[in-house]
């Protein structure tokens, strides 16, 4: 019997496809950037490309990155994007990150097997301690 | 020297308890001393700080809690930390360092990110994740 219907391996895969398209705009810029840029935002958005290669192979050993997905997502909603947009004081590029970032958490929670999450990564013993 | 022998068939033959360890180690370091210099900047920022990194680096220090208790499954995590300081540090800190032309940030992201670099390949049991991510048959087609 399979854990996961073949349509939520497809979904996931689609979702990270998308992400292996829609980031490729920062990976190329890690490639040609100014000399003075930070970068750290580009690194992290590049290695965030690497596991989406990943996850089109392995969509369910990848799961993880998908959890932290819409974890820093959600952390970014509630501790810049919806404050700043109810003040109207923020980001210069708060409209932009409200759809490119703050819509994601729910397109997250849509894609992520929950019943798969709640099985391995809640219920399932841990790792040995000894 | 019977007790061994009657033990070893219910060990993980993957990966050994040692190898557990340093990953729960790595874990334990980036959820608790990474986030508790990251985690600060989500309550206390400029009012039009973009937020991206604060949040980025505080997700990833809140998943590490959970490798604590499950080491191999969050593997991911651990690969993400190694290909991002790699990635930062051969495209933007190596090149910064040598050409002497550095963003006002490059003292304080070089040294955390370097030691990463340093330590991350040690950390990945290589052996499992080779069997396990590379060489496996991936998830069904159809």
């Amino acid at each position: 019997m399979n854990e996961v219907s073949l349509v939520r391996l497809y979904v996931i895969r689609v979702a990270a496809v998308l992400a292996v398209w829609g980031l490729w705009d920062s990976v190329r810029t890690i490639i040609e950037h100014s000399p003075f840029d930070r970068g750290v935002h580009k690194a992290l958005l590049g290695g965030l490309w690497l596991m989406a290669l990943f996850a089109i192979r392995y969509p369910l050993k990848m799961v993880p990155i998908l959890l932290f997905e819409m974890v820093w997502k959600t952390i970014w909603l509630f501790a810049f994007g919806l404050p700043q947009w109810s003040s109207g004081v923020g980001s210069p590029r708060l409209g932009e990150d409200l759809w490119g970032i703050g819509a994601f958490p729910i397109v997250c929670a849509i894609v992520i097997p929950w019943g798969y999450v709640w099985r391995h990564y809640v219920k399932a013993p841990g790792e040995r301690w000894r | 020297m019977a007790s061994i022998a009657a033990s070893a068939p219910t060990a993980d033959p993957e990966l050994s308890l040692f190898r557990v360890y340093v990953m729960r180690a790595i874990y334990f370091l980036i959820a608790f001393a990474e986030g508790s210099q990251v985690v600060p900047a989500l309550f206390n920022h400029e009012a039009t700080a973009r937020g991206v990194i604060p949040a980025l680096l505080s997700g990833l220090c809140l998943m590490c809690v959970l490798g604590l208790r499950y080491p191999k499954q969050m593997l991911p995590l651990l690969l993400f930390e190694m290909a991002w300081k790699y990635i930062w540090f051969f495209a933007f800190g190596l090149p910064q360092y040598l050409s002497g032309q550095q963003p006002p940030t490059f003292a304080d992201d070089f040294m955390p990110i370097t030691v990463g670099v340093v330590i991350m390949p040690f950390v990945i049991p290589w052996g499992y994740f080779w069997r396990n991510y590379v060489k496996a048959a991936g998830d069904r087609w159809r």
